[in-house]
């Protein structure tokens, strides 16, 4: 299951002209060994859970990417904070990058969340807070990259996402808690996600998730950031530059 | 190995756990390979100078 | 900065009243949303008393972007912008007036939809205070961010499609909140509502610091 990612990593830190450095090649080295070890213990060497059963494998994967869909969040609003106040593009970038890689795994996180529920509570969706909030999240994240991603000079779309990517946490918080509170004060409180009881090898599998998520989360930030730097740059140069360029490499090889 | 696995012991939840491991890790993948060869095409038109960590 | 925003208030209220266009073509809207969820939801079986609160916030979100595009079409056209910018006013003063005259157009909308669905949908209308403050929070709070998100999309060649993306999920609690608020109201249990006008009071503040902080950027360029 991992060859796709061994695929790509490994080809990107060798050439001098990528997003790799060396730094980068070392983490995305370790970054694959911990994939290893999150798919050993996560699917072979843990046990099934007593209420969920072989589902719980889902959490392995779905709980992390969860944390750290908010963890980019809160890096974007960092980001667009910092901008706004100190007009540094370097903030702006992760911000960008950030926001990028928290869509990823947000959509990790509701495709493998209505996998979980499907076996667990019998369909796919139910209007659960946590549920909701991260859809809502997920259309919050792509108001951001649409705004980002206007074709526009780089002040104008990177100041108008700026701001949407300033309120993206307090959105976030203000969208959680209202949906927490249409979901207790009209139903039931809703099943807990992580109702079973964890521990031993299991509680290491989730552990190894975690660890194994965050360093994929950070190996995409930085190389997401690079590709960023490398867009803006080309920006500045200008179209006929890159033509000439291009030209001119088609005579040499 | 782990479609061995997978197709051994298919009992009900199975197919659910395959299916999200393959989306999280084939995304993964996939998001990793096209950021890798975008940052490969854009590279050839930037100054090595400003290409700052390499 | 709060005169200024009294007089791009009127500017924008005049420029409205002339216009028409909201009289013309908003009003009509939100009344067709009302009558197009009749034809949707059999009006024999009392759904329409029943989610009367929810259509009715529907019917503001949707007739509101509609003349909150309209407000930011206005300003974008001719360089009127530019204009703004040069007059010398503080940005957080065109903010705010700019909000303001949301806001109007909004309660005046929001008005003229509340006849409408204890005419239309046989609605009986109870616990006044708090559905005038719900009206009135929530108002603030769809306007204060739709103000701001519609500089965010103004001038742009995608904004008809970019300013609902962007506002209709940052508003989602106020819809929520807005409804519950109805409902409790409507339903004789008021006490159930006030937490959510304290929820968007909150929101609307959130807001109106973001767009005094943020508007001064977002006018320095284009």
């Amino acid at each position: 299951m991992t060859t796709e990612t061994v695929g790509s990593v490994e080809a990107s830190d060798n050439g001098p002209t990528s997003t790799g450095s060396r730094s980068t090649m070392i983490l995305g080295i370790v970054t694959l060994v911990a994939l290893g070890v999150l798919v050993l213990f996560g699917l072979i060497l843990s046990p099934a859970d007593e209420n969920q059963g072989e589902a719980v494998r889902i959490m392995y994967v779905h709980v992390p990417s969860a944390t750290l869909s908010y963890v980019g969040c809160f890096l974007t609003t960092i980001g667009s904070a910092i901008y706004l106040w100190r007009k540094s593009r370097w903030w702006e970038l992760l911000a960008y990058a950030s926001a990028e890689v928290a869509a990823l795994f947000t959509a990790f996180t509701l495709i493998t969340g209505m996998l979980w529920g499907r076996p667990t509570w019998g369909v796919f969706w139910i209007w659960d807070a946590r549920l909701t909030s991260e859809a809502m999240l997920m259309l919050l994240l792509l108001g951001y990259l649409a705004v980002r991603g206007l074709a526009a000079d780089y002040q104008v779309r990177a100041k108008r996402a700026a701001i949407v990517g300033l309120l993206l946490v307090p959105n976030v918080l203000i969208v959680r808690e209202s949906v927490q509170w249409w979901r207790t004060l009209h139903q039931k409180p809703t099943l807990s996600l992580a109702g079973a009881h964890i521990e031993g090898l299991m509680l290491f599998s989730l552990f190894t998730g975690f660890i194994a998520i965050t360093l994929v989360f950070i190996w995409m930030v930085i190389h997401r950031f690079r590709v960023a730097w490398l867009e803006e740059q080309v920006d500045l140069e200008g179209l006929d530059e890159a033509i000439a360029e291009r030209r001119a490499e088609g005579v040499v090889s | 190995m782990s479609t061995a696995v997978i197709l051994a012991e298919a009992t009900g939840t199975w197919p659910y756990v395959a299916t999200a491991w393959v989306v999280v890790f084939g995304g993964m993948g996939a998001y990793a390979l096209v950021t890798v060869l975008r940052g490969r095409r854009l590279s050839k038109k930037v100054a090595p100078e400003k290409r700052r960590w390499s | 900065m709060l005169s200024d925003a009294w007089l791009i208030a009127r500017k924008d209220l005049k420029l409205e009243i002339r216009s028409r266009v909201a009289l013309n073509q908003v009003i009509p809207f939100a009344i067709l949303v009302l009558v197009l969820f009749a034809f949707a939801l059999d009006p024999d079986r009392g759904l329409l008393e029943k989610a009367t609160p929810g259509l009715y916030w529907i019917a503001v979100l949707f007739s509101g972007l509609l003349a909150m595009q309209r407000s930011f079409a206005v300003e974008a056209a001719d360089g009127v912008t530019d204009a703004l910018r040069l007059s010398g006013l503080t940005p957080s003063g065109i903010y705010l007036g700019k909000t303001l005259s949301v806001a109007v157009q909004l309660l005046a909308l929001e008005v003229l939809l509340g006849v409408g669905v204890a005419v239309l949908y046989g609605t009986s209308i109870t616990g006044w205070l708090l559905l005038v403050a719900t009206i009135v929070v929530a108002t603030a709070a769809i306007s204060t961010a739709g103000t701001l998100f519609g500089v965010v999309a103004a001038g742009l060649r995608v904004r008809e499609t970019l300013l609902p993306l962007l506002l209709l999920p940052v508003l989602a609690p106020v819809l929520i909140g807005s409804t519950r608020a109805f409902e409790a109201a409507l339903s004789g249990t008021p006490s159930e509502g006030w937490p959510w006008v304290g929820l968007m009071s909150v929101f609307a503040a959130v807001y109106v610091v973001a767009g005094i902080f943020g508007f001064g950027p977002l006018m320095e360029e284009s």
